[in-house]
Formats: C-alpha cells, structure tokens, sequence
C-alpha cells in the first residue's frame, strides 16, 4: 500500500468537508484509478470527478500517470485567480 | 547581470511603488503593469453585484507556477528585464487591487506591453487561485475554462 496525502481546494474542499485526507491506495494506482475511487468512496464528489484538476506533488497529472511513493496530491477546480 | 524576478502570494496591500521600483534597473526605461481589482458592480453579461470575494491558493504549487509563468515570459520576449507577479488573497472588497504583473524593459516598444499581458492570462489558466463570490443573492465558487496539458 502506498499512503498519500490528498489536499482539497476550492468547491472540492466544500464537497469533501475537509481541506485534506490521507489515504491509503494500492501501489501502481493511477490517477484515473484514484478517480474511480474517490467517487465510489465520497458520493459527494463523485460529480466533480468529471472536470477536476489533479496534481502529483504540485505538477499536472493526468489519467495515466501512476502516483508514486507517499505523494502530495490535490483535487480542484479549473482555476480563477487574477 | 541577474533581472529581478518577484512573485509572491499575500494577504497584505499590494504595493505598487515598492513593486515597480524592484523591478526597476538602471537600464530600464519602460514598465508595463496589469492589476486587477474587485468589481462591485458588473454589467457585462450576467448582470450582478459582489458583496465582496474570498481568494484562496494552493500556495506553494502556486509560487512554482508564479516562477513558471515568468519563465515563458522570458523565453517569448528576452527584453524583459524585471518581473513581478502578486496575487493577494483573502477576503477582498470591491475597488481593492488583487493581482498585480509588472515587465518592464529597456524600450517600450519591445514586447512589455505583451508580455503583461501574456502574464496575467496565463496566470488565470495555470496557477492555483481560486475565488469566490459572495453577493447579495449567495455565493459561488468562480471557476475557469482552461484544462492545462501535460507539462503545464
């Protein structure tokens, strides 16, 4: 098992009623895996699951990319800074 | 020599003379800068008043976006001198300064204007900010359009 932390921001942290978890996920889990997850995990995120951004300690992941070793992850919104 | 690049994420005042004189060098003769600030009362498309906004970040992937953000800067126009890029957050009330990009350059005619520009654009597709709206029918979270690509 891999253990990761999980930071929520923006209308993510308000659905998931927390600012981050840890959680313990299969090694080789990829992003999409992590996805599939959550949603069956967390109902109340399962709607965001769609169109949420999702990083691996602080780059851009995508679907395919395996989360590596005790990562710092995070789940939000297209962003709307400025 | 080393050109002056600033970026930062405050609750405090943004302070644009301070800001403009960092990134100001002896050979510096032109500054363009950008700032953004909370709008009261908006009349383009959906029509609606701000009470105020609530900006929070993901602060330290929003620094490294900041610095990568100033790097295409200066890999699209190798005249820009200095860089500043401030984001202030918190809750922020209409009239108050939110963001400020400030390039400035030897010459005004040498991509500062675009390179501002290119700045607080790519802010808004890259870097983790987020605000939200609070106005006298509720609140919500403001989101972008943009889905970064890999090796955004």
């Amino acid at each position: 098992m891999n253990r990761v932390k999980l930071l929520f921001f923006a209308t993510l942290r308000d659905r998931a009623g927390a600012k981050s978890m840890e959680l313990d996920i299969p090694a080789d889990l990829t992003i999409q895996g992590l996805k599939d997850k959550i949603s069956e995990e967390y109902p109340n995120l399962r709607e965001s699951m769609s169109s949420v951004l999702i990083t691996i300690n602080r780059e851009y992941a995508f679907d395919e990319a395996v989360i590596p070793t005790n990562a710092e992850l995070a789940m939000f919104p297209p962003v709307s800074g400025g | 020599m080393e050109f002056p690049t600033i970026f930062s994420i405050t609750e405090d005042e943004i302070d644009l003379n301070n800001l403009l004189a960092k990134v100001t060098l002896t050979s510096t003769g032109a500054a363009a800068i950008f700032t953004g600030m909370v709008r009261g009362a908006t009349t383009r498309g959906d029509v609606h008043e701000t009470e105020y906004l609530e900006y929070e970040a993901y602060i330290p992937m929003a620094e490294e976006k900041m610095r990568q953000v100033a790097q295409e800067i200066r890999a699209r126009w190798p005249s820009i001198e200095g860089i500043a890029i401030v984001q202030r957050i918190g809750k922020l009330y209409p009239k108050t300064p939110t963001i400020l990009i400030a390039c400035t350059a030897a010459h005004r005619d040498t991509g500062v204007f675009e390179a501002a520009r290119y700045g607080i654009d790519r802010l808004k597709e890259i870097v983790p900010i987020w605000k939200k709206e609070v106005s006298p029918g509720g609140e919500f979270w403001v989101e972008g359009d943009y889905t970064p690509t890999a090796g955004e």
